[in-house]
């Protein structure tokens, strides 16, 4: 008997009003402690964390993709500016993720579609969406709390779907990249135990504006190099929401969009350990005029909001403008940031 | 096999109708509902049948709206022919009288069966020949960019419906099993005798049927979360009657209209898997009124329960333009199911161009739907599922692929298949180019 048919089984002895607390203890709710109260609206240290189990990585298609697993979370899926937790159930066994990059430059990709299908001795045990989403130790990947069906090998097989170039446009060689679905298939033995022996922590300034330091995984990280790495010239930094805008001037537009003037990159970051924010609607304006900051996938350039111009003088104002605030899933203590974020003025 | 004798009967006849074979059906006919009862005869002059083997619609239920109740037991067989290269004239004999078996055996209608044999490309890839122009019918493949199903190219599609669980089941062992009597009429040919069953599927629809096989023995079956919450008078797991007739194309228009086909129509059929979690548990009616039909029917609250009050029509028709797609977006974050076809689901005249006849099942004990749909061409079926993609909404990021994105967030593409349904005349093993 599965897990989830033990509990039905109780739920049938024992009626409805214990099955909550036996829901409890089974996703045991010490693990997840009450949210702090009066969160901020910023960033900020959650009530724990969870070590994580690497389950495998391969190359599939044109994609290499990680994929790893940890107690089942709570996260908050955003639609605009609002958000909606995710609760736990007592069906669900693991917290699975995965990573998707471009094996060539170590890009991390943010708008691949991903599904995974969970399926053990043959039977399927879960299917589902994964959720593109942000946390504090794993930076940008893509997860969903997933059924299992009790200890034993599981075969994990994901679908990384292509990116469509009306989400995220392409320049320079990353033009016609991500367009072919691929599928990856990674085989992982699991328990109950082991997964109840990963290191759990819990801390004590919850709720301070602070970030977790992020945790070393088998794959890249989508972060944004410090500003002396940076290509271009950094002319201005703002913040809205949280979130940093570091605004850089490149000479040459790159290859594949329209313009020959300057290049506008703007890169946003997380505060403290500059991970990517993707999946924003971005415009900017500059001396009258007006323009879209286009979320750009670039091999040189990484994930970026861009817009050529005919030419950036100095002590010209950048206003930047977030029509729609990063649309991904966010882990405990990013789901109060990013999201109202105001006009922001940069001085080139 | 071991039928669960305490299970309530028509959940009974469902389980039979799932597992199939010549026990479920004996167990079938001591406990269906109407077991017993006379089923209607069919006829001996097959020129009294249409020639449009799709031709369902006036032969099963119709409600007072007119919109069309298909049979609620469906039985989808995968076919393969026994040899090798072009099918020999005798296999042609054989399925034939066959088919002419079922036909005398069993009115064309809900109380009876209705069904229809279907040519996948791969089975006229037998011959020399290739399929006229009059026929578009490309292999089955991939049509979203997140999918990667199985591609079914098995060589003939069997599909039985009936709304009495053990016809379907009688005509199946009558044709491929040991039965040697259909409804009293002795079974001449047996199509078991040309073509092998490479695999069953098995389907239901009807007001109550999903809510009642949501679990299984207590237990809900994959996809289904443990609040059981489809409504009890939904006929679809998700919550919602679908195949309102102002939004179904008309049988005279799904059928192709001239060469030696002239009469038929395409088929596609997918299957898709359903995971209904997140859509009950997390989202409030309103919200699931915005995924499936449109964010201003939730607005305007046009939606009660599960659409009755809809009548003929589900409205899409008044908020397929881009500026309201563009402005339930911004407002909502949000683009619905219909909505989003429905813009590709129109000929420049304003009629509907796809037929779409798609049931539940809990095939594997998994909530899945098989979703056949009619077309004059195959192709536009393709152009509809691309516009439910709404790929072309993703450029506002509240819209990504599968969330917020309509209802993709909870269906998982499995199965893909395409087929030619012949007009009856040739419905026998045709040949590409038929005289
Ligand atoms: C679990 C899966 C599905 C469910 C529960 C579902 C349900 C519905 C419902 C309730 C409607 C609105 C009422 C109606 O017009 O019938 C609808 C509309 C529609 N559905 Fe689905 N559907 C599903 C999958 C699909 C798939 C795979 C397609 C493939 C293209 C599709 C195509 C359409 C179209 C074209 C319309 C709009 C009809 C029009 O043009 O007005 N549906 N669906
Ligand atoms: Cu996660």
């Amino acid at each position: 008997m599965n897990r989830r048919a033990v509990l039905r089984a109780g739920a049938g002895l024992a009626g409805a009003g214990i099955v909550g607390g036996c829901l409890q203890t089974e996703s045991r709710s010490v693990r997840s402690p009450p949210l702090v109260e009066n969160r901020p609206d910023a960033v900020y240290y959650p009530t724990h964390s969870e070590g994580m189990e690497m389950v495998g990585s391969t190359t599939a298609g044109e994609y290499k993709v990680a994929a790893m697993y940890s107690y089942p979370h709570r996260f908050w899926e955003v639609t605009g500016a609002d958000t909606n937790k995710k609760e736990l159930d007592g069906s669900h066994a693991m917290h699975f993720m995965a990573v998707v990059w471009d094996p060539e430059t170590k890009t991390v990709l943010p708008n691949a579609s991903l599904t995974a299908e969970l399926t053990k001795d043959g039977s399927l045990a879960d299917q589902t969406n994964l959720y593109a989403m942000l946390s504090q130790p794993m930076g940008l990947h893509y997860g969903n709390n997933l059924e299992g069906d009790g200890d034993g090998t599981y075969t994990a097989s994901i679908d990384i779907g292509s990116v469509p170039d009306d989400r995220v446009r392409r320049s320079g060689d990353f033009r016609g990249r991500f367009t072919d679905p691929a599928t990856a298939e990674i085989q992982f033995e699991y328990s109950e135990r082991a997964r109840d022996d990963l290191p759990y922590q819990e801390y004590d300034d919850a709720g301070n504006r602070a970030a977790l330091e992020p945790m070393d995984m088998m794959a890249p990280s989508a972060t944004v190099p410090p500003e002396g790495e940076l290509p271009g010239a950094v002319r201005g930094t703002a913040t809205s929401g949280d979130a940093v805008f570091v605004v850089t001037v490149q000479d040459t537009v790159p290859a594949g969009i329209e313009g020959d003037g300057q290049y506008l990159a703007v890169f946003a970051h997380t505060p403290y350990n500059r991970m990517v924010l993707p999946s924003m609607t971005l415009s900017g304006s500059l001396a009258d005029d007006s323009f879209a900051l286009e979320s750009t996938l670039d091999p040189d350039l990484g994930y970026h909001y861009g817009a050529a111009v005919p030419e950036v003088t100095d002590g010209d104002t950048l206003a930047i403008t977030v029509d729609t605030p990063p649309q991904l899933a966010r882990h405990e203590g990013y789901e109060m940031a990013f999201l109202t974020m105001p006009d922001a003025e940069v001085q080139l | 096999m071991d039928f669960d004798e305490s299970l309530p009967r028509r959940q009974f006849v469902k389980a039979a109708v799932a597992a199939g074979g010549a026990s479920a059906l004996s167990a079938c006919l001591g406990r269906a509902p109407r077991a017993g009862e006379p089923v209607p005869t069919g006829v001996s002059d097959i020129s009294n049948l249409p020639q449009r083997q799709h031709a369902w619609n006036d032969r099963v239920r119709v409600d007072a709206d007119g919109n069309v109740h298909l049979p609620r037991h469906q039985t989808f067989l995968y076919l393969t022919v026994d040899a090798d290269g072009p099918p020999e004239d005798d296999a042609r004999g054989t399925v034939e009288a066959a088919l002419r078996t079922l036909d005398r055996a069993y009115e064309r209608s809900n109380e009876g069966l209705v069904y229809s044999l279907a040519y996948a490309p791969s089975y006229f890839d037998r011959f020399e020949a290739t399929l006229p122009d009059s026929v578009d019918l490309p292999e089955p493949r991939r049509l979203s960019g997140f999918e990667n199903p199985t591609f079914d190219t098995q060589d003939a599609l069997l599909h039985l419906a009936s709304d009495r669980g053990d016809v379907v089941l009688e005509a199946e062992e009558a044709m491929f099993g040991d039965r040697s009597e259909a409804n009293g009429v002795a079974v001449e040919a047996k199509l078991g005798d040309a073509l092998t069953v490479d695999d069953r599927r098995t389907g239901f629809i009807g007001a109550g049927m999903p809510a009642e096989r949501q679990a299984q023995a207590g237990e809900p079956i994959s996809g289904i979360p443990d609040s059981l919450p489809v409504p009890e008078q939904s006929p679809l797991f998700m919550g919602f009657e679908a195949g309102f007739a102002g939004n179904q194309a008309t049988e005279d228009y799904v059928t192709i209209p001239e060469g030696p086909f002239a009469g038929g129509t395409t088929k596609h059929v997918a299957n898709l898997r359903q995971r209904l979690g997140d859509w009950y548990d997390e989202q409030s009616f309103a919200e699931r009124v915005m995924e499936m039909f449109s964010p201003s029917h939730a607005e305007q609250g046009l939606v009660e329960g599960v659409g009755d009050n809809l009548g003929a029509d589900s409205g899409i028709d008044a908020v397929l333009d881009p500026e309201t797609i563009q402005q339930s977006i911004s407002d909502h974050g949000r683009v619905g199911h219909a909505q989003k076809a429905a813009r590709a689901n129109r000929d420049a005249d304003g009629n509907v161009r796809i037929l779409r006849r798609h049931v539940e099942s809990t095939d594997d004990d998994v909530a899945s739907l098989h979703f056949p749909s009619l077309q004059r061409r195959l192709s536009t079926f393709e152009e509809v599922r691309a516009a439910m993609n709404g790929d072309d909404l993703t450029d506002n990021p509240a819209i990504r692929q599968r969330v917020n994105n309509g209802i993709l967030e909870y269906i998982f593409v499995q199965n893909r298949g395409n087929f030619l349904v012949p007009p009856r005349r040739h419905r026998a093993l045709p040949t590409p180019r038929p005289a």
